[in-house]
């Protein structure tokens, strides 16, 4: 079955360069934080020096190992979804549910593998940037060698192939596998998580304006609520539709179009509220933080600084990895609607018609999304201001906030259109023709 | 962009030929491997007739039906429906052309999954800008068999119901002409001729016109004429069709073949 894995890759290279980009950056990116661990490790390191690259690497690693296995997990579904018919013809040419595992894993570790092999070079040169800047924020001694050992490597190739063999696994499972909508236990976790989150953003109130924590609960918090929301987006979208009225036949068809799709479509609402969330409530605080100490005249400390880095490096890497998610998954919704569109050119639509569907669908995704992406980071923005400084909502947010929103906007409108574009040149009558 | 014919100046009213195809000439592919589809075909229908085009795989049924609804534009020929010729332009100017001239009916029925059948039927007049009469889309719909599922989606729908949806929505916009691509293809034969005799109906009941591509000598024997096409030729026409007779033409089909009709 391996063979036919990369015999199976060989043929269609350009499917799985989604897989490879989220192996490739998840990958370049644990390796550059690991080699702190590389240079932490090296005799004559000051302790001081040691401990920032030490929790530099503990903290982006473990983000790094999570949206790895997200991103890669998020690639492999949409791949093996699209490839239904082509499994379904290898079970009835006989191949067990264990071989087209294989298969799929198989197909999933070999494009890790190169995806790691190539983040190698471009991780050396990010470690050797990331220790200039710590170096030049003075959180670690200009006399620090940098260093990419066996630690990067080893950690770097290992999880970039374990995260892609169990995102595999659990993408072709839920494939072959009729899935039961566990409704109860997701409702569940929802709550749960707006629970949490609600309560991280009102323990801000706990801390006084200078503690070294005051930004965790509120950041945390944000991210919790961000969370929850994403795991009602189904529903919350659902419910905004019933009442959403659209004019003119594109508009009438999106809305129609979104209310029954609205399950499929909770991917992509789940990305853009994360997406807003995260990186909203992160920079504006931090921006917030930063003023704060500027205009107490005081100098930041070590800690401090390195929690500056660390909060937009991670930021960082959450938006570039929520972007290949959004962009991939968007992309392939799209192209797999090319029979659906090619029956409402059929039925009278003009492809500036079929455009304008897919347009106001991508314009409803992002204000849903953006809507509850805001909510949550403003829960987690308002209660911070308050404490660190006498505001209610700080001068920082509306930058920020109007930043991200056209990077959402961008991403999720430039891909469905451009994607659409490209599927309306396939003649109408071929696109519904079922597929040879 | 499209011209009228010279009859439509003085009369706005439908014109009496529906189609016309003049030395209608398409092939595919480039040079060397080019395969001639249609060689030269010369056909006029008269309003208020139900033909039905037959021919072997590959004897360019397909190509004809899709070059006279203007889903695809001839090399060379004229195209004329309702008097109105079918000349150059983009998809757009293509679409705006079929509106309100043109309804399909294809084997694979092209319904919208997300829409309920009451909101497939009204689809083309939305599309089109035009007032949606939800009363008369009712009445046709009734008129199909279908009056107690409109709330329902294509995939709760059986492929005879799907295929009455699909011919409420190509009457739904009165159109001068109603193209059917193997309207019977996917269908057992009782579900089949329920379809036929719809067709039948919007020819008889509501004066449109009908072509329909066919291999089914069956099907074939509910239209008025029979058109037979080989190797992208017309190869003879049959008035008033039985189903034996159909297939007997069929069998012989290629022995002497006529020019034009």
């Amino acid at each position: 079955m391996f063979v036919l894995a990369l015999r199976s890759i060989r043929q269609r290279p350009g499917r799985f360069l989604a897989t490879l980009l989220s192996a490739f950056l998840g990958a370049a990116i644990i390796m550059t934080f690991n080699s702190m661990h590389d240079t932490a490790g090296q005799p004559g390191v000051d302790p001081v020096s040691s401990d920032t690259l030490g929790t530099a690497a503990g903290v982006v690693g473990g983000y790094g190992t999570l949206l790895v296995f997200f991103a890669v997990a998020s690639t492999l579904t949409v791949n093996v979804r699209q490839r239904a018919a082509e499994l379904e013809l290898l079970r009835c040419s006989g191949a067990t549910p264990a071989q087209i595992k294989r298969m799929v894993v198989g197909e999933a570790v070999a494009v890790a593998l190169v995806g790691a092999a190539l983040a190698i070079g471009p991780a050396m040169l990010g470690g050797r940037v990331l220790l200039d800047m710590f170096q030049d924020g003075g959180q670690v001694a200009r006399s620090v060698e940098y260093s990419f050992g066996p630690i990067a490597l080893v950690s770097g190739v290992n999880i970039t192939l374990l995260a892609a063999a169990g995102a595999a696994f659990l993408a072709v499972r839920r494939v072959t596998r009729r899935r039961k909508e566990r409704a109860g236990a997701r409702r569940f976790l929802a709550y749960g998580a707006l629970a949490a989150g609600a309560t991280g953003v009102c323990s801000t109130f706990l801390f006084s304006a200078t503690d070294e924590m005051l930004m965790a609960p509120p950041a945390q918090g944000a991210i919790m609520l961000s969370v929850g929301f994403a795991l009602l987006a189904p529903r919350l979208l659902k419910g905004l539709l019933d009442r959403l009225v659209l004019s003119g036949a594109s508009g009438w068809l999106a809305v129609r179009n979104l209310r029954q799709r609205a399950g499929e479509l909770a991917g992509i609402l789940v990305s853009l509220i994360m997406f807003t969330a995260v990186s909203t409530a992160t920079l504006t605080m931090q921006a917030v933080e930063s003023d704060a100490v500027a205009a107490s005249g005081l100098v930041k400390s070590v800690d401090a600084k390195n929690l500056e880095t660390l909060n937009l490096t991670v930021v960082g890497i959450i938006a570039v990895f929520v972007c290949v998610m959004l962009v991939n998954s968007l992309y392939a919704a799209t192209t797999y609607r090319s029979r659906e569109f090619g029956q409402q050119r059929l039925a009278g639509a003009t492809p500036r018609q079929v455009l304008g569907v897919v347009g106001a669908e991508g314009a409803i995704l992002t204000v849903a999304g953006v809507f509850f992406g805001t909510m949550a980071a403003l829960a987690g923005v308002v209660p911070f201001t308050v404490v660190r400084t006498d505001g209610v909502l700080p001068d920082q947010f509306l930058g920020t906030w109007l930043a991200m929103v056209s990077v959402t906007a961008a991403a999720t409108l430039g891909t469905s259109l451009v994607t659409a574009r490209r599927v309306l040149r396939t003649p109408a009558v071929r696109a519904v023709a079922p597929a040879a | 962009m499209f011209r009228n014919g010279a009859r439509r100046d003085h009369d706005s009213g439908p014109a009496p030929e529906a189609l016309r195809l003049v030395k209608v000439t398409k092939s595919y592919g480039t040079a060397d491997s080019a395969v001639t589809a249609l060689d030269g075909v010369t056909l006029g229908l008269a309003r208020g007739t139900f033909t039905a085009v037959m021919g072997p795989s590959g004897s360019g049924k397909s190509t004809l039906l899709q070059c006279a609804a203007g889903l695809d534009r001839p090399d060379s020929g004229i195209v004329r429906v309702d008097g109105t010729e079918l000349t150059g332009g983009g998809e757009a100017e293509l679409t705006k052309f079929r509106r309100g001239r043109i309804g399909f009916v294809f084997q694979q029925y092209n319904l919208l999954e997300t829409l309920t059948v009451a909101q497939n039927t009204v689809l083309p007049l939305k599309l089109a800008g035009r007032r949606v009469d939800r009363r008369r889309a009712r009445e046709i719909l009734t008129a199909v068999g279908l009056g107690d599922r409109l709330g329902h989606r294509p995939d709760q729908l059986s492929g005879g119901q799907r295929q009455r949806v699909a011919i409420a929505r190509a009457l739904v916009t009165e159109p001068r002409v109603i193209f059917a691509d193997e309207p019977t293809g996917a269908l057992d034969t009782r579900s089949a001729r329920e379809v036929l005799r719809l067709l039948q109906e919007a020819v008889r009941v509501h004066g449109r016109t009908v072509v329909m591509v066919t291999h089914d000598p069956v099907a074939a024997s509910y239209a008025d004429s029979v058109l037979f096409l080989a190797d992208g030729r017309l190869a003879g026409r049959m008035d008033a069709p039985t189903a034996d007779a159909v297939a007997e033409r069929l069998a012989h089909l290629g022995d002497d073949t006529m020019a034009g009709v």
